[in-house]
């Protein structure tokens, strides 16, 4: 079964405390998530569901809802 | 603990980024901020706690666009090109040479990639224009290997290939982040980073243990006989004749080979004897166990036979439930898990970074035979009552190689490889060992030993340095490969130490033995060998020489020159020594 979202977060910044339902969770929610981190982040992404992102997805992907209705749109569930 | 290694790149690495764990357990990668490579290079500074090793990764296309390299490539005597390209090419390792020269301590890996660029068409007849700067790069940095013994070189595009250069960068990563890898690229540079960084710190392993049936070859030649096995035919027969040739050319760089095998010992010689298909010869075996007891008891006997470690064995067998076994019961050995596609195998075994090593010394090519030589002394040694009259008997013939550019490699592989008789475990560079021969007062030699048995080469490593007391000399380091172990060559060693120490003006020698996991053989030398634990030595010595001590937190002994009574040199006094 293909980890959530917000497995990955906690895969990615294991120290990080954030609350997975929060709707705007997104870059900056906490001090590891920064530019750089939502990169790391989006890599991840696509390494685990197979797929990736163009130049523009990268710069408008800012929250984890924003990923996860573009990973729907895309047929993923996550 | 993690030891921290220091990272800077042309282009970004995406710190933080998961590929990074690649690197392996046991190492903390910091990265420099970007576009900070070049001053972290050519900073003379030295840092208050510096790196375990420092990395440059070096993406060529970052420094030489395109443009810059045309008025080279334009020049059509090839010579003048090759010269013009290696003019280009050589200011962009400034930084390089500048931080070689500042801190010739931190080991230092340069990654270097650049890519093919341009159609198949460009490469038809002539030679690619980034084909030719990088052979010019290339060049200059091997140089600079020959010179450094603390530089190590990763040739990142080999690597890369085999995922695939499509696969490797990412042109999206480049543009949206300024790194020209992407994940799965930069999980490989991780990967071979760590591989490096393992090697520097670790030695290789020694022996590569097989199994027989559905390993060397197909089938059980229990079952289906000699003519039903699958060997050198196509197909599978191939790939488990390919698999033999992989190890035997593995043997050819000094891994020894095994088997050992769950099978009638009758059944297995005649597969080796008669079956036309076999690349592996008996004569290729340093020791085999073929029976029906367990494997993990099989392979923790042939360590003992041959005096090795068992953390130096590598176990391949096709069987998982025999791997399970033997991960549980000799748990320092290293076990592979093999896909169960048998084709796969030759390439894998080629490519296990197990046994890589940095350099192949002439020693190693001759291990085999020493190993055979070494079953045979013990044989007869364990038929001898008189073992002076025995030793004296063997032709013995011990010379001292000083350490230099020639020896260096040698002397620094026993620091990386002498686990038991080793008495501080140190784990000297190359750089450490030079620049320790070179302080004024030092006494550092190899120990090269022949015998009757054979000549196992450059056998013993012992390094001596002066103190704050210039009457006093302290044994740094002091190992013998166990493969002379019994010809009580330590005892002459030290005695050649002791000499060149008292013509220098020493008066006191002071040891150390630091207790490993398995040097324990080495821990009576020192008592052994005349040499007086601390706490029985008189006080004035002890009163003199405890402020050199302060720092050692092993069994301290200590002896004075004048009155050292060497045992077991009358063995060689009849020997030539050079």
């Amino acid at each position: 079964m293909k980890p959530k979202l917000t497995d990955l977060l906690r895969q990615l910044f294991p120290a990080a405390a954030f609350d997975g339902q929060d709707p705007t969770l997104g870059v900056g929610s906490f001090a590891e998530w920064d530019s750089l981190g939502h990169f790391n982040f989006l890599l991840l992404v696509e390494e685990t569901f197979g797929l990736q992102f163009s130049v523009d997805e990268i710069t408008e992907l800012k929250t984890l809802a924003q990923i996860r209705e573009n990973l729907a749109a895309k047929g993923v569930e996550a | 603990m993690s030891q921290r290694i220091q990272i800077c790149g042309t282009s970004f690495l995406l710190p933080g980024n998961p590929a990074w764990s690649a690197l392996g357990q046991g190492w903390e990668p910091v990265f420099a901020g970007f576009d900070e490579w070049a001053r972290l290079l050519l900073d003379p500074v030295p840092p208050v706690d510096p790196p375990a090793a420092l990395v440059w990764v070096l993406f060529l296309e970052d420094l030489l666009p395109g443009q810059a390299l045309a008025p080279s490539l334009a020049l059509k005597d090839p010579g003048q090109r090759r010269q013009a390209l290696a003019e280009l090419v050589a200011p962009l390792l400034i930084p390089l040479d500048a931080r070689l020269a500042n801190h010739p301590q931190t080991p230092l890996i340069v990654a270097y990639s650049l890519p093919v660029v341009g159609s198949a068409i460009e490469g038809g007849r002539g030679r690619p224009a980034w084909e030719q700067a990088r052979q010019a790069l290339e060049e200059l940095l091997r140089a600079r290997v020959d010179q450094h013994p603390g530089l190590l070189l990763l040739p990142l595009d080999r690597q890369l290939a085999r995922l695939g250069l499509d696969q490797a960068f990412d042109d999206r990563n480049l543009y949206a982040a300024r790194c020209r890898l992407s994940q799965a690229g930069l999980r490989v540079l991780a990967r071979c980073l760590g591989d490096l960084l393992h090697r520097q710190h670790n030695a290789a392993k020694k022996v590569l243990v097989l199994d027989c049936d559905n390993t060397l070859w197909g089938g059980v030649v229990g079952e289906v006989g000699l003519a039903g096995l699958a060997l050198g035919q196509d197909g599978l027969g191939k790939a488990f004749q390919d698999f033999q040739r992989a190890a035997q050319d593995l043997s050819r760089t000094g891994i020894l080979l095994a088997i050992v095998s769950k099978n009638n010992e009758e059944d297995v010689w005649e597969v080796f004897d008669q079956h036309a298909g076999m690349v592996l010869t008996r004569d290729d075996l340093v020791a085999f166990k073929v029976n029906w007891r367990d494997k993990a008891g099989n392979l923790l006997e042939l360590a003992a036979d041959l005096d090795l470690g068992a953390d130096s064995f590598v176990f391949w067998d096709d069987n998982p439930l025999e791997r399970e076994v033997v991960k549980a019961r000799a748990s320092q050995v290293t076990v592979v898990d093999p896909p169960a596609d048998v084709t796969r195998w030759p390439r894998l075994l080629r490519d296990l970074p197990l046994f890589g090593r940095f350099e192949t010394t002439a020693e190693d090519a001759k291990k085999k035979a020493q190993y055979q030589a070494r079953a045979q002394f013990k044989a007869e040694q364990g038929r001898v009552v008189d073992e002076t009259g025995f030793l004296k008997g063997i032709a013995l013939k011990p010379s001292l190689v000083p350490i230099g550019p020639g020896s260096v490699a040698r002397a620094a592989q026993l620091c990386a490889k002498t686990n038991q008789f080793n008495l501080r475990v140190i784990r000297h560079t190359q750089a450490d060992i030079l620049a320790l021969a070179d302080e004024p007062g030092a006494v550092a030699f190899l120990g090269h030993l022949a015998d009757r048995f054979g000549d196992p080469g450059n056998v013993a490593l012992l390094l001596a340095r002066p103190t704050a007391d210039p009457q006093v000399a302290f044994l740094d380091s002091f190992m013998l490969s166990c493969r002379v172990l019994g010809r009580h060559f330590e005892a002459w060693m030290l005695a050649q130490a002791v000499a060149k120490l008292r013509e220098q003006g020493a008066r006191w020698l002071l040891a150390e033995f630091r207790p490993e996991k398995r040097n324990q053989v080495a821990q009576d030398f020192l008592a052994g060998h005349g040499l007086i634990p601390w706490a029985e030595a008189p006080a004035p010595a002890r009163e003199r020489l405890a402020p050199l001590c302060r720092d050692m937190g092993g069994q301290i002994y200590l002896a004075e020159l004048a009155s050292l009574t060497i045992p077991y040199l009358e063995i060689y006094d009849e020997t030539q020594a050079d």
